[in-house]
């Protein structure tokens, strides 16, 4: 069972509240879909810069695995104010430690509200579910 | 319930409506679309994330785009290009992404056979026609590659946004002075073209991926979408941005 103290988006990024802003990463099904398990197919991963704005949904970076390349979509709207400085230098961080360090962003929002994202178990649903 | 795809052939078309209608179907789509289409004029194009540097043979063809997909960088010429662009959860794209590309190569493979070449995928190992030094795809081989004859001859990639994928790859004809020493047509058993191949291609997209494919054509507002997008894809901005 995924982590129950954050939600989901049906893109598989995942975000946490944490006091006034909201951390991002991406799920280890993401990851898997990515590499299928060889974390050395993680390429790169191209973050914002600290203080772009991004609008929910909209497309806050790009990872490449061997490949593929996916755009990375941002949960919630606001102020990007911090990047995970760990992924440049060791991508496989990923999937190393996905729900920790593996986080990409931290987005400041004005009111930082993440209700609208399913929950752990609704998640489980979504990827569960043949389409 | 048939998996139907609508097709598009386009042969001798611009680097901008090339890569500007991939985007459009990409973006947003009403069915999965196949695309079969040739180059004119030639364009090298530039994997996403790729630094210009890398590239030496940048300005040797007549036209530069940087595509949206990642990987190293072709020179689209001699070849013919092929793209899908459908929902993620289609049945051939759904789950990881290896898997996708052994499902599209071997149908690939199969046609490729079917004019006496030996094609099959890479695996593991490596080819004659790698080259570390070389900023060209072809140059590069990884295991969900086609080769015959010890050297790469077809390779694609694929963009992933907004719950869509597009996929577009290159079968090698001919090669030329940017991609030497890789493989080509020139050991079939049959002369082809890139033209003349497409329907063996087509055939076997059919029988081996289980696609009913419908001819048709963009739409004006893919069309206009296409341009819209297709544009930029020359530019300095674009072609330079890392």
């Amino acid at each position: 069972m995924r982590p129950d103290d954050r939600r989901y988006a049906t893109s598989h990024e995942w975000a946490k509240i944490d006091g006034d802003s909201v951390i991002v990463g991406i799920t280890d099904f993401a990851v898997d879909e990515l590499c299928n398990g060889n974390e050395g197919d993680l390429v790169y991963c191209d973050l914002p810069e600290v203080g772009r704005l991004v609008e929910a949904g909209e497309t806050f970076g790009e990872i490449e695995s061997v490949k593929a390349v996916s755009d990375l979509q941002a949960p919630i709207s606001g102020e990007i104010v911090e990047i995970n400085p760990v992924i440049e230098d060791h991508l496989q961080v990923l999937a190393e430690d996905t729900w920790g360090k593996g986080w990409m962003v931290r987005i400041k929002a004005t009111a930082p509200n993440i209700d609208h994202m399913l929950d752990a178990a609704s998640y489980e649903e979504h990827i569960a579910a043949p389409h | 319930m048939q998996d139907s795809w609508r097709l598009i052939t386009t042969w001798g078309t611009t680097p901008e409506f090339n890569m500007g209608l991939d985007e459009a179907l990409l973006l947003e789509g009403d069915q999965p679309t196949l695309r079969l289409y040739t180059w004119s004029p030639d364009a090298l194009s530039l994997g996403w994330f790729q630094k210009t540097s890398e590239v030496s043979g940048i300005g040797s063809a007549s036209s530069t785009v940087r595509r949206l997909t990642g990987g190293g960088a072709i020179h689209h010429e001699g070849e013919l290009t092929f793209s899908l662009c459908c929902p993620q959860t289609h049945p051939l794209y759904r789950g990881p992404v290896g898997p996708s590309y052994a499902r599209i190569h071997g149908a690939v493979i199969l046609a490729l056979r079917q004019i006496g070449l030996p094609a099959r995928l890479r695996g593991e190992g490596s080819l004659t026609s790698d080259d570390p030094a070389s900023g060209m795809c072809f140059h590069h081989s990884t295991p969900l590659d086609v080769e015959w004859n010890g050297r790469k001859g077809v390779g694609s990639a694929q963009r992933r946004k907004g719950g869509r994928v597009l996929h577009h790859g290159s079968i090698k004809v001919t090669s030329t002075p940017l991609e030497g020493n890789i493989a080509t047509f020139e050991q079939a058993t049959e002369s082809h073209t890139a033209q003349s191949f497409a329907p063996l291609l087509l055939d076997h997209m059919r029988q081996h991926l289980g696609m009913h494919l419908i001819p048709g054509v963009p739409s004006p507002e893919e069309r206009e979408r296409a341009a819209e997008l297709g544009a930029r894809y020359t530019t300095d901005e674009w072609v330079h941005q890392r």
